[in-house]
């Protein structure tokens, strides 16, 4: 089946590059080039062959090097499943949206803009929808740093968080002297790091 | 401009004989309604039971308060490594080489003293994976549901005080 | 603060004539709301009494459970993974145990596949009786509620005694599952199951055959099949609108091939097709589907181990998995992306919920506020799986 929406793919939508991965664990996918993704899209839900009248879900992933989006399809008509995958620059990821074909599409996309900060034009409505309207930041991206204040409120505030506890084996090693002596199940390296020994 | 289209309802024309049969079918869907909340009046006993007076047994396993053995944990940091909310905090000590050799219950040798280990109860999730990876089943849920307290640091458990030490006489059978 | 506007130059139409209208005004269905079934705000535009746009705002209960798990151990997820839909938790974690044992190829033995289905379909009653509770004290039913929690109690002693707690259970784990079941909980379980069938029958004659509620749900909140598609909605509401898709019989995953039953489908019984009624009645209906497929599984349940060989660290191999499984609201997909280290690079949760909500504004305009809150229930939501 992926195959056959490869070359179908290539065929009629110019300039989409569809290439297909072979996953030898879990699920192939097919990439395309993010500038042909609404042809692509709208190419799969009207062809007799596949039919793919159902967006699934839009997520995004962030890599090192790129954004990834992938948009999970199904027709219920014909009982397929495919996974398209679209690779975006880091830097003012930006995307046609897909609204016009599927209106699953609406609430979906808003999520990956709330998450990565990936704008979808075209798009009616693009604004965030699980954070608040003013938050800063887009949490999923792997470099995100929480704020220190919201609104005048403080994220994290000191007295919530157990120093005193983590502080103990810390205290425990400078008292005694030999710190090869203690073991414990807070790493004491930087003060507030939360990562543990014994993993 | 947006157009909403109400839908007009669809009756047929209200005849003689419908309208014996709507008011037949309102008092027969009433009547088999009514039966059923009769019989639940006479005849069902009552579930509920009188709280405080009358406390319900939890089943053997369920995961409610936490309860560390202390004298017979051997400090393997498992259960601190395992917790997905990181709420456990153990601190050990290398006993010296002369010091008297001690064993836990079922053998194990005890080389380290434990000098903490609070579970802070406010931020435990209660998903039991602690539990499961206590090598000495030291780490055990109890059935105690009932245990709120006035003050978030109330809520942080040191299991080598000696007043948590003492519900040993109740929870542990030797 | 949204950017989201409605002209206030709106038409009303009735039949065929225009009927008088009047000005625009913006209720808030508010976070707090007995009816919403959790955190959810709708925005209501109504004209007097017609509800002219509803626009739901989602994000109260939002936890970024996406972003928490790619910190944890591959098992470690399981316990964040019940607490998203809380009224199903059976369910949520078996999507994720298949699709992390999709990936390292692990072999689940078959007592512990025959303890998972029993598990999921007795919460899968649970749940739909948790709707049927709850959609009948909303529309102004008290005593249905109790009665429905009355047999949802039987359900989650059970639970209690499997896996220790009675709503978020850890209990189904990558490879198999925690404890085992003896052969008195199954018995249990087979009488719970035939007082329960009559039950129902008596349930669903208070509360669906009654012309008060037949009143309130017939011809509401109408979803066509075309909407039902464009929407993407799965499940129950999807069924509700004459779609025979089940994932358990088009997309078999566990050991859902060996056994027998129906997928009950909305025809329009009462009113239109894809109205609540229509959803109410399929979910009645896959209650009784819920207890034929439990039954089978207590004849043919096999004795064994109930965990299969699962490395102590568990290191997925590096690649991704879309795998959907068929919840009691709608069709739960994990899409698991790993790079073959200890923690999920990145795990998405497509949650039913989170989809049938943002059809909201597309079958509320044109009832009144009354209609929307029986739209809202008959959806059945939960803010956890909506928000995650």
């Amino acid at each position: 089946m992926h195959n056959q929406i490869i070359k179908v793919l290539n065929a009629e939508v110019s300039g989409c590059n569809a290439v297909l991965t072979e996953a030898t664990v879990g699920d192939s996918f097919i990439t395309v080039e993010a500038s042909s993704i609404l042809a692509v899209c709208e190419l799969l839900k009207k062809s007799n062959d596949f039919q793919f009248n159902v967006l699934q879900v839009i997520t995004g992933a962030d890599y090192p090097d790129r954004m990834e989006v992938s948009y999970i399809l199904a027709s219920y008509i014909k009982n397929l499943e495919v996974i398209i995958k679209v690779k975006l620059p880091r830097e003012s990821a930006e995307i046609q949206s897909v609204v016009s074909v599927w209106v699953a599409a609406n609430f979906q996309e808003r999520e990956c803009y709330d998450m990565y900060g990936i704008k979808f034009s075209g798009h009616p409505d693009l604004r965030r929808i699980l954070c608040p309207d003013d938050w800063s930041g887009f949490p999923l991206r792997k470099d995100y740093v929480v704020a220190e204040v919201y609104n005048g409120m403080v994220i994290n505030p000191a007295h919530k968080i157990n120093t005193a506890d983590h502080m103990f084996a810390k205290k425990l090693k400078e008292e005694l002297g030999n710190p090869k002596l203690v073991s414990s199940s807070w790493k004491d390296a930087a003060d507030t790091t939360e990562v543990k020994e014994g993993e | 401009m947006q157009t909403i289209q109400l839908k007009k309802p669809v009756t047929p024309d209200l005849t003689f004989t419908q309208w014996f049969k709507n008011v037949y079918n309102g008092v027969r869907t009433t009547v088999i309604g009514m039966g059923i909340t009769f019989k639940y009046v006479w005849d069902v006993k009552p579930v509920t039971i009188e709280y405080p007076e009358v406390r319900e047994e939890l089943p053997e396993n369920s995961r409610s308060r936490l309860f560390n053995d202390a004298q017979n944990c051997i400090s393997c940091l498992q259960c601190a490594a395992v917790c997905p909310v990181d709420c456990i905090y153990i601190a050990s000590v290398k006993r010296p080489a002369d010091a008297e050799k001690i064993k836990t219950k079922d053998g194990t040798a005890i080389r380290l003293d434990l000098k903490q280990y609070t579970i802070d109860t406010a931020l435990c999730c209660y998903c039991g994976l602690c539990t499961t990876v206590c090598p000495t089943e030291c780490l055990t849920h109890t059935t105690d549901y009932e245990f709120s307290s006035y003050t978030l640091s109330a809520m942080k458990y040191d299991y080598l005080a000696p007043d948590i030490r003492a519900w040993r006489t109740r929870l542990v059978k030797d | 603060m949204s950017t989201h506007t409605l002209e206030d130059n709106h038409k009303i139409i009735l039949g065929d004539q225009e009927i008088l209208k009047s000005d625009l005004l913006t209720l808030n269905m508010g976070p707090q709301h007995p009816a919403t079934h959790g955190v959810l705000r709708v925005e209501i535009k109504t004209d007097s009494e017609i509800v002219v746009d509803a626009i739901p705002h989602l994000g109260y209960l939002h936890r970024c459970f996406e972003k928490h798990c790619e910190n944890l151990d591959f098992r470690q997820v399981i316990p964040f993974v019940d607490r998203m839909d809380y009224l199903a938790a059976m369910n949520m974690e078996l999507g994720y145990a298949l699709a992390v044992e999709k990936m390292l190829g692990t072999e689940v033995p078959a007592r512990a596949q025959y303890i998972r289905v029993i598990v999921s379909e007795l919460q899968r009653i649970a749940s739909h009786l948790m709707f049927f509770g709850t959609y009948a004290i909303d529309l102004g039913a008290f005593s249905p509620f109790l009665y429905a929690f009355q047999d949802r109690e039987d359900i989650l002693r059970l639970f209690e005694e499997l896996s220790g707690a009675r709503l978020l259970y850890n209990y189904i784990w990558i490879g198999g599952v925690w404890n085992d079941i003896t052969d008195a909980q199954l018995n249990r379980t087979k009488t719970f199951l035939d007082t329960f069938e009559e039950s129902l029958k008596k349930y669903h004659s208070l509360v669906g055959e009654n012309q008060i509620f037949i009143g309130r749900t017939a011809n509401v909140g109408v979803i066509s099949k075309e909407n039902a598609f464009a929407y993407g909605v799965t499940g129950p509401v999807l069924r509700g609108s004459g779609v025979k898709w089940d994932l358990r019989k088009d997309r078999p995953y566990s050991i859902y091939e060996k056994f027998e039953f129906n997928i009950p489908v909305g025809v329009g019984e009462k009113g239109t097709v894809g109205d609540c009624w229509d959803r109410y009645h399929v979910r009645v209906l896959e209650m009784f589907e819920s207890i034929k497929i439990v039954r089978q599984c207590l004849d043919g349940i096999e004795a064994g181990p109930i965990i299969g060989k699962v490395p102590k660290i568990i290191k997925v191999p590096a690649g991704e998995i879309y795998l959907r499984t068929e919840c009691p609201r709608g069709e739960l997909g994990y899409h698991l992306i790993s790079d073959g280290g200890k923690k999920p690079y990145r795990l998405k949760v497509k949650s039913s919920c989170f989809t049938h909500i943002s059809a909201l504004p597309a079958i509320a305009p044109g009832q009144m506020i009354a209609d929307l809150v029986a739209t809202i229930g008959s959806i059945d939501i939960v803010l956890g799986e909506v928000d995650r």
